[in-house]
Parts: C-alpha cells; structure tokens; sequence
C-alpha cells in the first residue's frame, strides 16, 4: 500500500524531533533509530524508555527531545507505556497520539520480557521497538539473551565468548499475539521508516526488533557501524521481516555473503575458531531455508 | 448514604467518589475486593474509568506513572509481597512527584508465607517519599482516600499518597459507614491539571538522570514538599471535617492529657487498646492512647508535645525489623530525645495474631511498673 502523505525527502527537511547533543558515542546507531523513529512518525508521540543507554540521552539540564519521552525503570517499558494508553483513553486524547517504547535488547528480551509480553497479550495500541545492540551496553558490555552465540562480551569472554544461542524475539512476540512484528536494521532506514508507516496504522500491539550497532560494544570503529549493521543484513544473520496474522514476508532479500566478512569487521568475533565460525555459517543457512522455505514456525535445534 | 461496607468496598468507594480515571492493578490477598468491585462496576457502567489488570504489581506500579504523568487521576491497591513488588517504581512515582492514591491492604510477609495482617509491608515503604497515612477504621480508609486526592494533587506537593488499612480487620469486615454523596465530594475535590506532564502540545522529558549536586538538590526537594505537606494535610483534614463532621488529626490521642502510661501504635488493633484504656480508667488508672495516623512525613513536634509530659509511654510495634525491633519504636524516642519518659518497646501481632484488650491491659500496667527503657515480645 502506498504511503501516499509521506515524502521522506520533505520529512528530512523539517527541523529534528531529535536535536543534537546527545551524551551518545560517536557512530551511536540506537540514537539513529530514534531520530528514524520521529521522521516516521511525526511529533504526534510519547516516547518511553527503559533504562540503558538511551536514557542518557537527556541528562538535566539538557534534552534532546522535541516530543514528550519518559524514563522509568528498566523492566517496564510495556507497562509504562500501557499506562500512559490508559491515561490518554481516560483523557480522550489516545487517537491522536503513538505511545512508543524505545528499549534496549536487555531491557526487552530480558528483564522486560515479562512487561512487554503482557502488553502485547493485551494488544495494547502501542509500537515497541527494541533497539538492539546485542549486549547490556551501558552497564559495560555486558552478555544479554540477544547477543550472538560465540560473541565476546565482559561476562562472556574469550576463548569461548558466549556459549548460547540468542532467543528469536520477533517469533515470541508474533506468536505471543503482537498484531505487527518486524525485525529491521537502523543500516536499511527505508526499510525501518517504512515499518514504522505501517506500524502507525495498526490497530493492535506492534514489535519492531531493530538491530542497533554499538561502537564500543561491537568494537567497531565508529564510521563503520553503519557497514556492519549492513554486513549484519547481508550475511543472512540478522534478515529483514514482518510478520502479519502469522504470515512472514521477507523484505530484503540478503546477498548471503560469508558470515565471515561480517564478524571479520567486529572486534567481539576477533577470537573465533575456523571451526567457531563454520558453526554460525551453517546454522545461518540453516535459518535462512526455514524462513524460506515456510518452516519459520518450526520448533529451532539447538 | 449509610451502608455497611468492609474496608476493601470503602477503598473502592473512596476511589469511585473521587472519580478517579485509571485503575492499573493485580490481584493479592487481603486486597483482591477492591479491584473486584471496581471490576464489577466498571461492567455495570458504574466506573467510567479505564480498568487494567496487569501481569504484576511492579507493572501495575509503572503503569501508575504512565497514566499519572498524563494527568489522569490514578488510583491502585495491593498488599505484602505486591507492594515489596511495587518498591522499586515506588521512588520513581514520588521523584518524578507524580501524583496518585494507593491503598495498602496490610498483610506480613513471606516467609514463611502467612496471610494474616501486620505493618512490615507498608512500613517498609517509609523512605519511598510518599505521604502514608494509617487508618483505624472502614470509613476512616473512605474518608481518607478522597481526601489523599485533594492533598497529592495539590501543586505545592505533587507527591504520591498511600492510605493504609489492615488486612482482614479491616478488608473482610464491616461496619456501618457513611457514603459521602457525590456532590458533598465533587464539590470538595477539584482536578488541577497537572504542569509537568506528558502531552503531545507540551513536550517535556520527564524521569531524566540528574548528577551530582542537581541530584541532591531534587532529593531535597522532595523532602522539602513532604515537610510542606503538613499544612496542606491539616487544611485538608479541616475541610473534609467541615463537610463531613469527621474529624481527623496527624495524631489521634485518646485520654491522653492527664495520663501518667500511654500506648502509642498504628492501625486497626488501636479500636482494642482503645477498650483497654476505657477499661483501666474505669480502674481508676490515668491511661491513654495515641494513634499516629500521619506516618510520613512524620509529625515529630507534635508527637514530642503530646508525649513529653507522659512519664511511661509503650511503643507497639506490630512488625519487626529483624536486627534492630520495632519499627515505630526508634521513630518515637527520636520525637522525645532528651525527654526523661520510660519508653518500652512490645512486638506484637505479627502474622496477625490474635491480640485481645486484656492483652492491651497487661501491657499497660507493666508499663506503668517500668523504671527504664526496656523492648519486648508479647506472645
Ligand atoms: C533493576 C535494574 N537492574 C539493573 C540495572 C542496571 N542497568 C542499567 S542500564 C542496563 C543495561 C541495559 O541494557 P539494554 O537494555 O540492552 O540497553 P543498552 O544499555 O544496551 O542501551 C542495566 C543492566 C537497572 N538500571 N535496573
Ligand atoms: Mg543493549
């Protein structure tokens, strides 16, 4: 369907809903996300976050922010947002306005999984998006249940870096009744914005599972976090999909180059065995059939 | 309207005569009538406000912040181990100096798991920075739910308020009340819209981080508005006496002025040491009692006065902070240091356990045997 009212160029020509300033690292691409965010949607939003790096993009007496955004906690980003749904129902406000969760991958796939999936149990009228970044970023780096498996991260150093295998939240969230759910890459902004369009329309919960590359994280350097979101993509191990009513529609259709020239540019992959990186070639493939192949729904090996 | 309603029904009622707009919740034992009653009338068309069980009480907490900060009037309730649940958001609610009412519904905690009432649960909520008041009676937690309203939304405090109760005591039992009518409440609680929000036409970012001194400076502040709030709950207080002929104080002091031994507590087990004392004067013996009913902030001078010309004074503690005792008990000597009072310490009642007016006497005539401070276990 096309999004007739919306001109991306003109969009980008308005004055910022996110200014500069913002206490994030140089080549931050969560930060990125969210000023894709506010072009997609607009000045009508409240923004929530949950604790993590995010939080101190606004740090008293400064803001960033040119739209209402709130911080509470760390594991309530859903029920947060759910009350201020409440509020603005109460109010008679809610129509005009997206409620909008802006949350780490720690503080969704972990601590907060239990507030996000109640909000998408209810099918709240609210766009979560997870900017993931693949790690408890601001507490130093951390192992979260979205970091890569051999990853090296502070709790999950080398040789081994990090045994498990990170959780396929989209999936949970789909099948836990989220009404739009999409996995992007701030990398393919077009593709993001437009999710985001689309998300604005649902009458229903919305999950957006946005990988985020993190410079001091990934140990990438700074004007390269966007290529390594983009090799991320391209490599198969992080595809571009929505899913609506159960149904998987892939939107970009990855060049399947090795896995290795997209971990070969990460600092956090640096120790990997040849036999290490065969495994994740392998189970890359073996995924990339499944979504292919309508098996997405299938039960994953481990 | 008089009706006869438990605690819980009178929760319920406070929050529909306050019209409030949202009601974030999750059941718990002694609390669960509350959000069933709001439940059943929001079915009836009798609750126009929004309903939502959450899938916990920290989560019903978080959305307590959501829907406050939009400016909708917000109530909620829980008890024991929902309310230690609900801890962390509790700071938050009051930094963020976010308006709202919950009812604690007493009940001790876990373990080992026991559903009867004692104070450890909301007293544990005392650094939260909210304004806790501490009822006797059915239609004292109506009463002073209205009136929580009236006092959080005031915009020189903006501090969230708990109105507690004791569970089963109060929750499952009832009493004649009196149903203010919604015209008497209406024209006693206004709505001020709230400054600080979050609104679309009035961006604001709101529960930011604040560092070094700028973080002092909002803590002192926050004090600062509890310590303000004397005032505004007094006036309150007064008001809703005015329209209602219903009286209520920081403190309640039963036969206090010439007694030489006085029980000072909280809660609903002060109506059994209210007998106790009816029936010592009757002995002839001077007793009384006071009732702390405002907790935080906590009224200090006035307790000071009250008790500094009283020579043995027993502190009862239904909670325990193991390690240290009562909980009330250090509060109140800090009121009298440098006073000379004998002032005992008696835990009692933990768990709920049954404690008798007979109980309450054998307190008191030991009390007015003590010749030094003395902490003790009454079971
Ligand atoms: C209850 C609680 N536990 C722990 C923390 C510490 N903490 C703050 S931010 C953070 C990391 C969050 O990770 P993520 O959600 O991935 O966001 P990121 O830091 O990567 O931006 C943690 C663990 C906290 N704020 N609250
Ligand atoms: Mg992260």
């Amino acid at each position: 369907m096309a999004d007739v009212d919306f001109n991306i160029k003109e969009e980008m020509k308005k004055p910022h809903l996110l200014t500069g300033g913002t206490f994030a690292c140089a080549g931050c691409n969560p930060v990125l996300g969210i000023r894709l965010t506010l072009i997609a949607l607009g000045r009508n939003v409240i923004m929530v976050n949950s604790s993590g790096c995010m939080t101190l993009t606004a740090t008293w007496p400064f803001t960033p922010y040119r739209i209402p955004w709130v911080h509470g906690a760390i594991e309530n980003g859903g029920s947060v947002a759910a009350g201020i749904l409440m509020g603005l129902k109460a109010l008679k406000k809610d129509k005009d306005t997206h409620v909008v969760v802006y949350a780490g991958d720690g503080a969704t796939y972990d601590i907060g999984l239990q507030s996000l999936s109640g909000m998408i149990h209810r099918r709240e009228k609210i766009i979560y998006i997870c900017y993931n970044n693949c790690q408890f970023a601001n507490t130093g780096h951390q192992c979260t249940s979205a970091t890569e498996k051999y990853a090296r991260t502070t709790t999950t150093p080398p040789p081994i870096g990090n045994p498990l295998p990170r959780k396929n939240m989209a999936k949970m969230m789909a099948m836990g009744g989220a009404d739009y759910c999409a996995t992007a890459c701030v990398s393919f902004p077009f593709d993001f914005i437009r999710k985001l369009r689309k998300a604005a329309k649902v009458e229903g919960s919305v999950f957006i599972d946005l990988l985020s590359p993190c410079e001091p994280g990934w140990l990438v350097k700074p004007h390269e976090t966007i290529k390594s979101g983009k090799l991320m993509v391209e490599s198969g191990m992080w595809p571009l999909y929505e899913i609506e009513k159960k149904k998987i529609t892939i939107n970009h259709k990855p060049e399947m180059i090795p896995v290795k020239e997209a971990l070969k540019i990460q600092g956090r992959f640096k120790h990997l065995t040849e036999e290490q990186i065969g495994e994740i070639q392998e189970t890359v493939i073996k995924e990339w059939e499944r979504i292919t192949n309508g098996r997405f729904w299938e039960a994953e090996e481990y | 309207m008089i009706d006869i309603l438990d605690g819980n029904a009178c929760a319920a009622w406070g929050a529909r005569r306050a019209k409030v707009q949202c009601v974030p919740v999750f059941p718990i034992t002694p609390t669960t009538e509350i959000i069933e009653t709001i439940a059943a009338w929001k079915a009836d068309g009798k609750f126009p406000g929004e309903f939502v069980v959450l899938e916990s009480e920290h989560s019903a907490a978080s959305a307590c912040l959501g829907a406050s900060m939009t400016g909708a009037r917000t109530f909620s309730a829980t008890s024991s181990q929902g309310l230690l649940l609900m801890h962390e958001m509790l700071p938050i609610i009051s930094g963020c100096r976010t308006p709202m009412v919950l009812t604690t519904v007493s009940r001790c905690l876990s373990a080992p798991i026991g559903l009867w009432p004692d104070h450890n649960d909301t007293l544990a909520m005392r650094d939260a920075g909210w304004i806790m008041l501490i009822c006797e009676t059915n239609q004292e937690v109506l009463d002073s739910v209205i009136m929580a309203y009236r006092i959080s939304e005031n915009p020189k405090i903006l501090l969230p308020v708990i109105v507690n109760m004791d569970g089963f005591v109060h929750s499952y039992t009832r009493t004649e009340v009196d149903v203010p009518e919604q015209k008497l409440v209406d024209k006693f609680l206004s709505h001020p819209e709230l400054e600080v929000r979050l609104d679309v036409k009035k961006p604001m970012t709101l529960g930011i981080p604040a560092m070094g001194l700028d973080y002092m400076r909002y803590r002192q502040q926050l004090h600062k508005a509890m310590l303000d709030s004397f005032d505004v709950v007094d006036n309150v207080q007064k008001a809703w006496a005015k329209v209602t002929g219903r009286k209520y104080e920081f403190l309640d002091e039963y036969k206090t002025k010439d007694a030489k031994a006085v029980i000072v507590m909280i809660g609903a087990n002060s109506t059994i040491a209210r007998s106790a004392v009816d029936k010592m004067r009757k002995k002839g013996k001077k007793v009384g009692l006071l009732r702390i009913r405002l907790f935080r902030p906590f009224p200090e001078k006035q307790l000071r006065k009250a008790l500094e010309k009283i020579d043995n004074i027993a502190v009862i503690d239904q909670n325990i902070c193991p390690g240290m005792g009562g909980i009330l008990y250090p509060e109140v000597k800090m009121a009298l240091s440098g006073c000379k009072n004998v002032v005992c310490n008696y835990i009692q009642g933990l768990g709920g356990n049954f404690v008798s007016e007979d109980d309450y006497v054998d307190i008191l005539n030991d009390v007015l045997k003590a010749k030094a401070d003395d902490r003790k276990w009454q079971m």
